[in-house]
């Protein structure tokens, strides 16, 4: 989301990094939308390895 | 006599005078006009006038208020009179603001959206702005309405409890949820949106723009997401219109040069249509070699030109033109995807909930268009942020795009790097076996597609000789609460065999008893299941009657502009019911992985006989959907339900009940649909080897993710091999989850634990302004900032 930003924002004061994730198939630009129970589930997310079995 | 009176919620109580008379106490004290002789006066008065009026019966509180406000008026009390008016018309406002729907509606004014998780319900509204509350003010009024008055009562106290849950609840009355929309078709002599024509498109920008506003128009008709089925194919056709624009425009100029004409465009123009009628064949970005020859002499002889020149000018025009069109796809994709992110035109200031899906046209034309939209879903937006909308598709298919040779291998490839980027494309599999017996090549239209968040409509139980995908989609879909039929079945379970007696053969010994136990339960369990598919159904079948009793007049652009299927035959008056059977009824479920564990301890990730036990459950399910489909003659199909608000909504309700059950109830959410449980620690390969026999039995829609540890954008071999391995176990839909991070300081992409890669900045940190000028030397596309020289 852009805004139009003061000079202390300009270089990074208080922003912080935008985080993309997939909620039930499509995507949200940020976890601030997400409702509690989609929150706790990419909480415990875990990463699936891709070495062969 | 006074016995009793009758309180605002039905109850019978005593009638006490005294109470009566401490109401006209406060109201004569509160405006000094009189004392308490005055108030037991008062009040003798009005229990006479109310015996006269009543004898036996028992008045009511508004009777005796009414009596009371006469009285005070009577005995001269006028200003007593209007404070009690006063006071009694406050109490009855705060008494309406104490049902549910007043209080929701506050939660929406009053609470900010990162508090109330009730405003976090679909993550695509934004529930601080006056649009998204209003929709979800409009909605809480909505769903009010619909269950007091539109509900069965046994499926109001289902949907209530949890047994169920009826999605997109505030639309129930309305409309239907979705519709992959031909474009082709709908451009096809051109269309209307409400007021004023769109003219037939004839550039790749128009049909790119009037693909957006298609989307747009469509939302506004229903209340899911909408689709394009068929987006290479038609943006290829707007290529084709470019391209010739630009050829013929590139071809007049050289030729002005060479002659020194000012306008040689009309002549051009008619040298083209007469190679095309006596070659057979019209101008595309690539024809025969002896087409182009023809062109070239067509104008030799029409503008007096030399052989060689003529024969250079088509060629330069051919190369130019092919240049210029490819640019003009670029910047039309590139519009379309910043649209589609940005304009909230969908209610509740939301952007429209769109999918495109494509990647099967081999023309030349499809080709170049489904690489620029590629590519601009690879550059981002303005500050190559990730685009959230549309969702992109890409339909794999062996011998189109699959396999080294196949002619869009290449788009495959290039997919799979901008999907390891930037989450999508995600990937559709016409190979699947449940997807390829629709199948027929030349038949774009027996493509699977999906749209919204996985919805699938293909086959076709209403009229069989109409499976197809395009212009048709889900009507509306319930869920049922799988956990909970299982924890009940198995504390039933539990129950039964206590009961039982010890000469009871089959059960004796502990280890019997354990077997015995799930023996029962998955018994209830089914028992259980039946009742609900039942209920499930009939609720389905209630909605429709809804549904099937609108016009095409209350879809103005869906039917009114043919986008639904056969709904071009009908009237604005006309009922809708039939052409509405193209569409699909979907039961839909939740937490497989919970239900098996209750049921058996156990989940699916952890065991090939849980394997088993699931796909019977799933199975008994799609069989009661097909069953039901043959016997209606409709579309009812089994869903694995996105379950975005609805995965905290049952496990809520189910844990004040049952309390925290380990692996069932402990979390804060059911796991979706079949899912292997996100937590779960599993390899890539074994939990797609698993949920693969699950997108064969959700025909209304299926997926899955894998969540790759690592940058897949520098490991693409990877991501490739992840996705042919979906291709291989039968999968039908699926994506690749990977975190993908944006530093909105140093525009940087990809992943960002704690340090940004690129400037070395934490989160809330600032940079110096030195390192921004150093950073934006090395990397150009670094992101702008108003004010800065």
């Amino acid at each position: 989301m852009s805004v139009k930003v003061n000079v202390e924002e300009k270089m990074g004061q208080g922003v912080g990094f935008e985080r993309i994730r997939r909620i039930t198939g499509y995507l949200v630009g940020t976890m601030d939308k997400w409702n509690d129970a989609k929150r706790a589930e990419e909480r415990d997310r875990v990463k699936h390895g891709v070495s062969h079995a | 006599m006074i016995h009793s009176i009758i309180k605002r919620d039905g109850r019978v109580v005593l009638y006490e005078q005294n109470k009566i008379a401490s109401a006209i106490l406060k109201s004569l004290l509160e405006t000094k006009e009189g004392d308490a002789s005055d108030a037991a006066r008062v009040a003798n008065d009005v229990q006479r006038e109310l015996e006269a009026m009543f004898h036996d019966e028992s008045p009511t509180i508004e009777n005796i208020q009414d009596m009371v406000e006469q009285q005070l008026m009577n005995h001269g009390f006028g200003a007593s009179a209007k404070a009690y008016i006063l006071y009694r018309a406050n109490r009855t406002r705060a008494r309406e603001a104490n049902t549910s729907l007043m209080k929701t509606i506050d939660e929406i004014t009053n609470i900010d959206a990162l508090i109330s998780d009730m405003k976090r319900d679909n993550a695509n509204i934004d529930g601080n702005t006056a649009m998204g509350s209003m929709l979800q003010i409009g909605s809480a009024g909505a769903k009010a309405y619909n269950e007091l008055y539109l509900l069965r009562p046994e499926h109001a106290k289902a949907y209530r409890e949890g047994d169920i849950h009826i999605h997109d609840f505030d639309f129930y009355s309305l409309t239907t949820t979705c519709c992959q929309i031909d474009i082709l078709k709908l451009f096809h002599g051109g269309f209307s949106t409400g007021h004023g024509y769109l003219r037939e498109p004839q550039s790749i920008q128009s049909y790119a723009a009037l693909a957006a506003i298609a989307i747009q128009s469509n939302q506004n008709d229903q209340h899911g997401g909408q689709s394009i089925p068929n987006f290479d194919y038609a943006m290829a056709e707007g290529i084709v219109k470019t391209f010739r624009k630009e050829f013929t425009r590139m071809l007049a100029l050289a030729v002005e040069d060479l002659q020194d004409l000012d306008d040689a465009l009309d002549a051009v123009k008619a040298a083209l249509k007469s190679t095309e009628e006596a070659a057979g064949e019209t101008l595309r970005l690539e024809n025969r070699p002896e087409f182009d020859q023809a062109v070239a002499e067509a104008i030799q002889k029409q503008m007096s030109l030399s052989a060689e020149d003529a024969i250079w000018a088509t060629s330069r025009a051919r190369k130019r033109a092919l240049r210029a069109t490819n640019r003009d796809t670029y910047q039309a994709m590139e519009g379309f995807v910043h649209n589609l992110n940005t304009m909230h035109s969908r209610a509740g200031a939301q952007t429209p909930f769109s999918s495109i899906n494509y990647g099967t046209d081999t023309s030349p034309e499809g080709r170049m268009a489904i690489r620029n939209v590629l590519l601009a879903l690879d550059a981002g937006l303005g500050h190559g942020e990730t685009c959230i909308f549309p969702i992109h598709i890409f339909k794999v298919k062996e011998g189109v795009n699959y396999n080294e040779g196949d002619p869009n291998y290449d788009l495959f490839r290039l997919s799979c790097k901008v999907s390891a980027k930037r989450l999508f494309p995600n990937f559709v599999f016409l190979d699947a076996p449940y997807n390829i017996k629709y199948y027929k090549p030349g038949h774009p239209e027996t493509e699977v597609a999906t749209m919204g968040c996985r919805t699938r409509v293909m086959g076709n139980v209403y009229d069989p000789t109409r499976e197809i995908a395009y212009s048709r989609g889900n009507l509306s879909f319930t869920s049922i609460n799988l956990p909970r039929l299982a924890i009940e079945s198995a504390q039933s379970a539990k129950m039964e065999l206590s009961s039982r007696t010890d000469s009871d053969a089959e059960c004796f010994g502990h280890l019997q008893n354990a077997a015995c136990l799930n023996d029962i339960a998955e018994k209830v369990f089914y028992e259980k299941l039946d009742q609900m598919l039942e209920l499930t159904m009939q609720q389905l079948l209630d909605r429709f009657e809804i549904q099937a009793e609108k016009c095409v007049y209350n879809f103005p652009f869906l039917m009114g502009q043919g986008i639904w299927l056969d709904s071009d035959k009908l009237g604005p008056r006309d009922s809708i019911r039939e052409v509405l059977k193209h569409g699909t009824l979907s039961i839909g479920f939740i937490g497989l992985a919970e239900t098996l564990t209750a049921l058996y301890g156990h989940h699916h990730g952890e065991s090939e006989e849980m394997q088993e036990k699931g796909l019977a459950i799933i199975g008994h399910m799609r069989d009661f959907c097909d069953r039901k489909s043959q016997e209606l003659k409709m579309n009812v199909t089994l869903l694995a339900t996105p379950a975005e608000g609805l995965s905290g909504r049952f496990i809520r309700i189910d844990q004040k009940r049952y309390g925290r059950i380990p692996g069932v109830t402990d979390r804060e959410y059911y796991t979706n649909s079949f899912h292997i449980p996100v937590w779960y620690p599993i390899s890539a390969y074994d939990k797609i080897r698993l949920e693969a026999p699950y997108h064969a039995l959700c025909n209304a829609g299926h997926i899955s993710y894998v969540e790759l540890d690592g940058d897949t954008t520098k490991n693409v071999e990877a991501f490739e091999t992840v996705v042919r391995w979906m291709h291989d176990c039968g999968v039908g839909y699926g994506s690749i989850n990977h975190p993908v991070d944006r530093d909105p300081i140093c525009g940087y992409v990809g992943v960002i634990g704690d340090v940004c890669p690129r400037c070395g900045r934490r989160e809330g940190e600032s940079i110096a302004p030195e390192r921004i000028d150093e950073l934006k030397k090395m990397y150009p596309e670094m992101p702008a900032f108003q004010g800065i020289e």
